[in-house]
């Protein structure tokens, strides 16, 4: 049935994030007996946190008192002896939940449960301007209530790809175990195998290598991390076209001139390694950028075949890799479609 | 008007001119006299068989009159003098499907569709919809639903729509007339539930699928149905569906197509291999089951044979948006950049035109 499919397909990231088997945490100690530079950085990443849980959510901590107006309610998030709040009332009433999920590092969108359901919270904490903005994607909602405006209800797909994608052992077989929830992304959550590798090279048995992610072209790769960082095909298919798809790279990189499905020198982890943070020095890039293209003198790394930038040969993304505004929040992205922009170009959908 | 058939019956009678005839047939019909027009067309074509527009006001006023068997043949005749007008591919169609000529209404229905761009709204809903059941009845249940889809967004909800949508999600390849009597309940059912799945009713929806499920546990496709539901938000249930109807049917390709589908999106590569071997194999004409061996075969790396059933899924079902993606990824993966460029731009512009479609239905 052609429209089953097609749902089946939009709802690609949710189905994914869900039937990927959960497996119990990994003991990153034990990974980290071999891999030690990884197992020490990559709980520190921005993945590898994910979630804030009551006792951290350390922004909240910095702004215990945050308030913001939008469409007639007030929005309070305060934070008190450890415990955050969320607090939404009109002039008809108050509802005020504990924070218990704060999904995201420097930004902060809250998970709420309220009557049995989840929701996720109209506003959002943004480290850009320190306070309370509408939450992305939410700029349209218009709510009717006290519940409709403290946040949008979620599907259970959508709940359980939130929790999937932002920690581990919070899903099992495609559902909620929130009891076993940690925060964050353990090794096995992207290396499947990893426990059992683990286990067996712990019992000094033959132990079964999990596949090396880094061998991975860049379609396959986009693919990959697009589980959770939303694939070309799930953008197309939920029709996510304009500049809020700017958040999901793998789409915005697939439509990039310089795009190769089957090279690794534009993959994912060409310019991003996982298991550190985010860079933002820009030059940084620059190597990824000359793996291909030779300089304006000519000079070129092995393979490096495509043509120089006649500008410039370093910062390459300053120019080729704008920074977009999501409309309705004040946070910037890099728009991951590499390309020529000339001013006064419209933003490539 | 029995003095009017008395001056025609004389004028044939003393071989009045093809120009005299195709004056009074004109007169009539301009008087709204729908049975004297047909006549006086019908003897001014046979005077003069060359005549386009006479075949076409035969053709027109025989299905304003429902005789669909005279309409038929002055189509018949008008397209082979001119075979660029939609709306007489469509009509020739519509009258064909109310005479039982099947095959051949589902061919000019399409070729209508195609050259279609200057039919009126109204018509091509119709045309659609006609087009619909004829393709849910040959078995081309994806394309079908796309076209009843349309016209249930639109509003409609005859019997005749409910039928056949219920056809449609039960995989019945069979007309709504043709329904037995014991299974109109079942089928009717299943339309009321596919209509608000459509509208986005969807716990209407889920309450009418489970009372389906309920009282024809045992019915073929309706497990199928109930699955194909279930994917959007609970694939490990809806794999449960498709292998209950696997039980009831274990060559219901379809339903090992699906699961094989889900398998796929849960990284279950080998699971999914064999369901959609065998789906390829008992279907091959079949664009769903291609489509998933070739995603299959993806998930395994065997690039060039994904490529090949991807590309043979597109083939038999071009307007599937989700075939064009899958063709994309594969050939980003195998390096042909040109073709993975071209598929992704196809895509893209597959989804805005959809995006485009039920922003104006929104309106």
């Amino acid at each position: 049935m052609m429209l089953c499919r097609k749902h089946v397909a939009c709802a690609w990231l949710a189905a994914v994030a869900c039937l990927r088997a959960a497996p119990p945490p990994a003991a990153k100690a034990a990974c980290g007996t071999c891999h030690r530079a990884e197992a020490q950085a990559q709980p520190k990443t921005a993945m590898g946190i994910g979630i804030e849980l009551p006792p951290d959510q350390e922004p909240l901590e910095q702004h215990p008192h945050l308030t913001m107006e939008a469409n007639g309610y007030s929005y309070k998030v305060e934070r008190k002896n450890g415990i955050s709040t969320y607090t939404v009332s009109d002039s008809m009433g108050t509802l005020s939940l504990p924070i218990r999920y704060a999904f995201g590092v420097h930004n902060l969108t809250f998970v709420l449960e309220y009557e049995g359901n989840f929701y996720e919270s109209l506003v959002t904490y943004y480290e850009k301007t320190a306070a309370l903005g509408i939450t992305l994607g939410d700029d349209r909602i218009r709510p009717h209530n006290l519940t409709e405006a403290m946040g949008r209800k979620t599907s259970d797909q959508e709940i359980t790809s939130c929790f999937n994608c932002h920690g581990t052992g919070g899903v099992t077989q495609g559902k909620l175990t929130l009891g076993s929830l940690k925060p964050g992304l353990n090794c096995e959550h992207c290396h499947t195998g990893a426990d059992a590798h683990m286990q067996a090279a712990a019992s000094g048995k033959p132990a079964p290598v999990p596949r090396k992610l880094g061998e991975m072209a860049a379609e396959e790769m986009s693919n990959y991390c697009g589980e959770c960082h939303r694939t070309w095909e799930s953008v197309v298919g939920l029709r996510l076209f304009g500049e809020k798809n700017v958040r999901f790279q793998p789409y915005r990189l697939a439509n990039s001139q310089c795009f190769l499905g089957d090279d690794k020198r534009i993959s994912c982890t060409a310019c991003h390694n996982p298991h550190a943070d985010l860079v933002r020095d820009e030059s940084s890039y620059d190597r990824a950028c000359l793996a291909c293209h030779s300089t304006k003198t000519g000079a070129a790394a092995a393979g490096a075949m495509q043509k120089p930038c006649p500008v410039a040969d370093k910062d390459c993304v300053s120019c080729h890799m704008p920074k977009v505004q999501v409309p309705g929040g004040p946070t910037m992205f890099t728009d991951h479609e590499i390309r020529v922009v000339h001013a006064g170009d419209p933003y490539p959908q | 008007m029995a003095v009017l058939l008395c001056a025609i019956t004389a004028i044939g009678g003393s071989a009045a001119t093809f120009e005299e005839l195709a004056a009074q047939a004109a007169a009539a019909r301009r008087g709204n006299h729908l049975p004297d027009a047909i006549e006086l067309y019908r003897q001014a074509v046979q005077a003069r068989p060359s005549w386009v527009e006479g075949w076409w006001f035969l053709g027109t006023l025989s299905y304003a009159a429902y005789r669909y068997a005279d309409g038929e043949a002055a189509f018949d005749e008008f397209v082979k003098l001119d075979d660029k007008r939609a709306l007489a591919w469509s009509l020739l169609g519509l009258c064909e499907f109310e005479t039982g000529n099947y095959e051949r209404a589902l061919d000019h229905l399409r070729r209508g569709l195609a050259l279609g761009k200057d039919l009126p709204p109204e018509v091509e809903t119709g045309v659609r919809f006609h087009y619909g059941l004829l393709l849910t009845r040959a078995g081309l249940f994806d394309r079908a639903k796309r076209e009843l889809d349309r016209y249930a967004l639109g509003g409609a909800h005859e019997p005749m729509l409910i039928s056949g949508l219920g056809l449609n999600a039960l995989h019945q390849p069979m007309l709504p007339k043709d329904v037995p009597a014991e299974r109109q309940d079942a089928v009717m059912q299943a339309g009321t539930a596919a209509r608000f799945w459509i509208l986005s009713e969807n716990d209407h929806a889920e309450s009418v699928l489970q009372e389906l499920v309920k009282q024809y546990p045992a019915l073929a496709g309706v497990h199928y149905f109930y699955g194909t539901y279930l994917s959007y938000t609970r694939p490990e249930e809806a794999m449960a569906e498709f292998r209950r109807e696997l039980e009831i049917d274990s060559a219901d390709a379809d339903a090992g197509a699906m699961l094989a589908l889900l398998l796929v999106h849960a990284n279950d590569i080998a699971g999914a291999a064999p369901f959609a071997r065998k789906a390829a194999t008992e279907r091959p004409a079949d664009a769903l089951a291609e489509y998933v061996y070739g995603e299959v075969l993806l998930g395994t790396g065997d690039l060039r044979p994904a490529i090949a059933r991807l590309e043979a899924a597109e083939r038999l079902d071009p307007e599937a948006l989700e075939y064009h993606m899958g063709l994309a990824t594969a050939y980003s993966r195998a390096g042909r950049r040109e073709d993975a460029r071209r598929e992704r731009r196809i895509s893209m512009n597959m989804a805005t035109a959809v995006g485009d479609a039920r922003a104006a239905e929104n309106q």
